[in-house]
């Protein structure tokens, strides 16, 4: 399952903090695309990896590069190529979150609420505390609680 | 929060094949939606028209670095158009926002905080399919 911070302050020093999804993705992650994504990026953005850096546009069919996918597809893949970071969860919109809540592993970060209706166990982790929860309310009132 | 645009009411144009058409009903638009539906592409249409149109300025993820406050306390009379937004305005900059009467705003991000909206501010991106082109509208998220 997925570890969930709700404040930087949180996450070991152990551990880098990813905010700007989008360059890491272009700099880092997309070079790794490989047969793993090719699902993800097809749930998520409607497109099809066709080769290694390029996928056709669910708009019109062209090819175009892999740093045209969504902000919310390349968190997601971020998480997923890099299990041992901390990604910002902000610019998931909800069809990325449902992806990204089912992955078994990878850590993601957000000062509020984010979370698909279909969400199953994560780990949440404050500063010394950590625990699973199962379902959306507990969640949520982890998320809105004070830290 | 209702309030009219004082900027622009329609903004269109095209690049290739797509078309944007936008119709604003509000000074503060926050565009919010799925991952993947076009918003970012939208955006980057909106952009190329700052080569040509004083009225619209862009900001996104690129300028991160940049105090993002201090440039829109300086602008009068624009379009001002955020992509990455909820990472890139911070509470004060959203207040400061929230109460500009010089300046229109197309919000993209999906966290309305401070802002002070209501649901006549939040909008999601559709689009539609004519022949082979593509047209991207926006319509009321709730």
């Amino acid at each position: 399952m997925i570890t969930i911070f709700k404040d930087r302050q949180d996450i070991p020093k152990t551990m880098e903090y990813v905010e700007l999804n989008d360059l890491f993705f272009n700099q880092n992650t997309a070079m790794m695309i490989d047969g793993q994504a090719e699902k993800i990026i097809e749930i998520i953005d409607d497109a099809k990896l066709i080769s290694k850096y390029k996928i056709k546009s669910r708009f019109n069919d062209v090819a175009i590069d892999i740093d045209k996918l969504s902000a919310g597809c390349k968190t997601v893949l971020n998480v997923m190529y890099y299990p041992d970071k901390v990604f910002c969860l902000k610019e998931c919109g909800n069809n990325a979150l449902e992806v990204l809540y089912g992955f078994e592993k990878g850590n993601v970060c957000s000062e509020y609420a984010l979370i698909p209706f279909g969400m199953v166990s994560v780990m949440v982790q404050g500063k010394t505390d950590r625990m699973v929860i199962s379902d959306y309310e507990t969640l949520k009132e982890w998320w809105d609680n004070e830290k | 929060m209702r309030s009219k645009p004082i900027v622009m009411e329609h903004f269109s144009t095209v690049h290739s094949s797509f078309v944007v058409d936008f119709v604003f009903k509000n000074n503060i638009t926050v565009l919010m939606g799925d991952s993947g539906i076009g918003k970012t592409a939208a955006f980057s249409f909106i952009r190329e028209c700052m080569a040509v149109n004083p009225q619209i300025l862009c900001l996104n993820y690129l300028d991160y670095q940049k105090d993002i406050k201090e440039i829109i306390c300086k602008v009068e009379g624009k379009l001002i158009v955020v992509d990455n937004a909820d990472i890139l305005l911070n509470d004060d900059t959203r207040k400061y926002i929230s109460l500009d009467d010089k300046n229109q705003y197309l919000i993209i991000g999906r966290n309305p905080k401070n802002f002070f909206t209501t649901k006549e501010n939040l909008f999601e991106l559709v689009s539609e399919k004519i022949g082979e082109q593509t047209k991207f509208k926006i319509k009321e998220y709730l």
